[in-house]
């Protein structure tokens, strides 16, 4: 198998992916997307054990590795300082900042004031899980430029 | 002296040309082996191949 075959493969599973999600979601089933994003994982993988004209050297295995380990770097700093904040919104710190109340019901118990629904909390680390995936795709940029790989020869 | 592309020393010694082109540029130190297959590929010690630089930092001391 050839380099851009696999690059087809990849862009054809993705948009089967999309096109299954959508129909889990319509079914009410996450487990079909569950299932079919562990096979189209599965077929990449083989597919690319076949590819023969895809040279992975030790220049590209660093900036792999540097990427990666960057990425990681920058996302778990991210990621620790939503959660710890989510942590002390649950907690309920009293010199935490509050922006919203909950609305007080006279004669009732008092208001709870809350930052944001627990829900919310669960959709921007969710949201912080998709970054990194930018974050890699800028990292991989910046250290294959860094080591060389649109170096041109001028002569 | 060697008539040789880049395209075939980083297929004789496994790598990609751009590996190689990154080597000469100086945009990427390679590792001892593969300085190693290098030297080894054109019979010559990997010091006629490379050379090594102390990368020269300026203390200021008050």
């Amino acid at each position: 198998m050839k380099k851009n075959a696999l690059y087809l493969l990849i862009g054809c599973i993705a948009l089967a992916l999309l096109a299954i999600f959508w129909y889990s979601v319509e079914i009410e089933n996450p487990y079909l997307i569950d299932i079919s994003f562990v096979l189209g994982i599965v077929i990449i993988y083989f597919a690319r054990k076949n590819v023969t004209d895809l040279i992975e050297d030790e220049r590209s295995a660093k900036i792999t590795e540097k990427a990666a380990l960057r990425t990681f770097q920058v996302f778990w700093v991210l990621f620790c300082v939503f959660s710890i904040s989510a942590v002390m919104q649950i907690l309920r710190v009293p010199s935490f900042p509050r922006n919203r109340t909950f609305e007080h019901i006279p004669n009732g118990p008092p208001a709870v004031p809350e930052i944001m629904p627990p829900r919310m909390m669960g959709y921007i680390q969710l949201g912080l899980l998709c970054l990194m995936i930018f974050l890699y795709v800028g990292f991989r940029f910046y250290y294959a430029r860094k080591y060389g790989d649109w170096e041109t020869d001028e002569e | 002296m060697h008539d040789m592309t880049q395209e075939d020393l980083a297929q004789t010694i496994g790598v990609t040309r751009q590996t190689i082109l990154a080597i000469e540029k100086g945009k990427y130190v390679p590792s001892l082996d593969l300085a190693f297959k290098i030297a080894r590929h054109f019979n010559v010690n990997v010091e006629e191949v490379f050379t090594y630089e102390v990368e020269s930092r300026t203390v200021e001391i008050d």
